[in-house]
């Protein structure tokens, strides 16, 4: 882990004279998270709110920018594929480690419930 | 060790993953994209001006406002590409201000087909047509770049050059669907335009920097490869609103399954690029530098006013 030089971009030294790289998430609504979308280089983060909304939310609906200074952020580095390694199975932790319950509820002579149709029913009255 | 990295990386690369900013990469694979990058960011920049030269002229204010809009987003893929440019330039110690300073000097070319000049409204739609048509099929290409952030940045660009392709179709369509002189207007537009078209793609040779962008999954299609997608997406389209293409020689050749065509003039196309001496290459590059110019107390006064908010 390090800090100073995120996935997507390189170091953090400045590519002109008192500007910074600010990396910019855009939320495109209430209910999405901030999603990351690209980088701007700007004089301070008050200036890279605005380069971010002229160079990505030109179309399409945003309710809420992040800029981040790119020095800022800590990252894993995007050649180590090892800290994501998963060990050992992990499907008893997934929806499909589960997919013979439909077939035992059929000797019950009932059906298994899936998430949709919970909140399906629940939300819509 | 460089050799182990060498090793390393191009496992990666033939795995399929996508390299970033901060990881190992070999100098010519640095070399590379920061040539192809920085001359498609600074050909989205001068190709915004062949357009902007017609907002004032835009025939109705709703092509007016589509113009403007595509205008703005030339300059705005311009500014995405730059970015990606400049974390590769980095560790060669240039900057922004030197990638745009080059297009001042001649040191970084841009495409043959923005030193043209577009004296009709139909030049616009051609633009708008064919030269993004062209564009478009030479970005696609590249969306399965080894390198992530200009991977990236191209997904963006191709969602709005979508626009783009409807909007120079609509312009088409018009014209071809109006008067006698509209069309006769868009007919002489693309015989400006067609050998400047087929040049656009680079010539049939593969190079040998062109090989080791393929070694290194840069790119995966040769310029000939493009060439004929496009001739065969719109050689049809281009007949079928009646225009006539300026080519005795086209043809498409069932047995080979290829267009054969008229060899754009490689030389004279060629040394328009090299030495900006097209028709507009001298006027659009004095625009750039006096827009470079003339803002620079904007670029300062913003760099003074974020030190006075930091203190």
């Amino acid at each position: 882990m390090r800090s100073g030089g995120v996935a997507n971009g390189a170091g953090a030294a400045a590519s002109r004279p008192g500007h910074e790289v600010y990396e910019v998430f855009v939320q495109s609504s209430a209910l999405e998270p901030h999603t990351h979308v690209g980088s701007v280089l700007a004089p301070s983060a008050e200036w890279a709110l605005q380069v971010a909304r002229e160079n990505f939310a030109r179309r399409g609906t945003a309710v809420n920018l992040w800029v981040v200074r790119r020095r800022d952020i800590a990252a894993t580095p995007a050649d180590d594929g090892d800290f994501f390694v998963r060990e050992f199975d992990r499907t008893y932790r997934e929806v499909s480690g589960y997919s013979d319950n439909a077939r035992r509820w059929k000797r019950f002579k009932a059906r298994a419930m899936t998430m949709d149709e919970v909140m399906d029913d629940v939300r819509g009255g | 060790m460089t050799q182990t990295l060498y090793t390393r990386f191009m496992a990666r690369i033939e795995r399929g993953e996508k390299i970033e900013a901060a990881d190992w990469m070999p100098d010519d694979y640095r070399q590379l994209l920061l040539r192809l990058i920085h001359m498609h960011a600074v050909s989205e920049i001068m190709g915004a001006y062949p357009e902007k030269e017609w907002v004032p002229r835009a025939p109705t204010l709703r092509r007016k406002l589509s113009l403007m809009a595509k205008v703005q987003d030339e300059i705005g893929h311009g500014q995405l590409l730059l970015r990606v440019a400049e974390d590769l330039a980095e560790p060669l110690g240039r900057t922004r201000d030197d990638l745009m300073r080059d297009v001042m000097t001649g040191r970084v070319k841009f495409h043959n087909v923005f030193h043209l000049e577009a004296p009709t409204w139909a030049d616009a739609g051609i633009i708008g047509w064919l030269v993004d048509g062209a564009a478009i099929i030479t970005q696609t290409a590249l969306l399965d770049c080894s390198y992530g952030p200009y991977a990236r940045v191209l997904r963006r660009i191709c969602a709005e050059e979508s626009f783009h392709m409807q909007h120079g179709e609509s312009i088409i369509l018009t014209l071809a669907e109006g008067t006698p002189a509209q069309r006769e207007m868009l007919q002489e537009a693309l015989e400006r335009w067609w050998e400047a078209l087929l040049f656009f793609f680079g010539p049939p040779e593969v190079t040998a920097s062109a090989r080791k962008m393929m070694e290194y999954r840069i790119r995966s299609r040769t310029n000939e490869e493009l060439r004929q997608k496009f001739l065969s997406r719109y050689v049809p389209r281009i007949r079928a609103v009646g225009l006539r293409i300026p080519d005795s020689r086209l043809r498409f050749d069932e047995e080979t399954g290829r267009w054969t065509y008229t060899e754009p003039d490689w030389e004279r196309l060629g040394r328009m690029v090299r030495e900006n001496d097209g028709p507009k290459s001298r006027e659009r590059i004095g625009l750039r530098r006096r827009a470079h110019e003339e803002q620079a107390w904007v670029r300062d006064a913003l760099v003074r006013a974020g030190h006075a908010a930091m203190v």
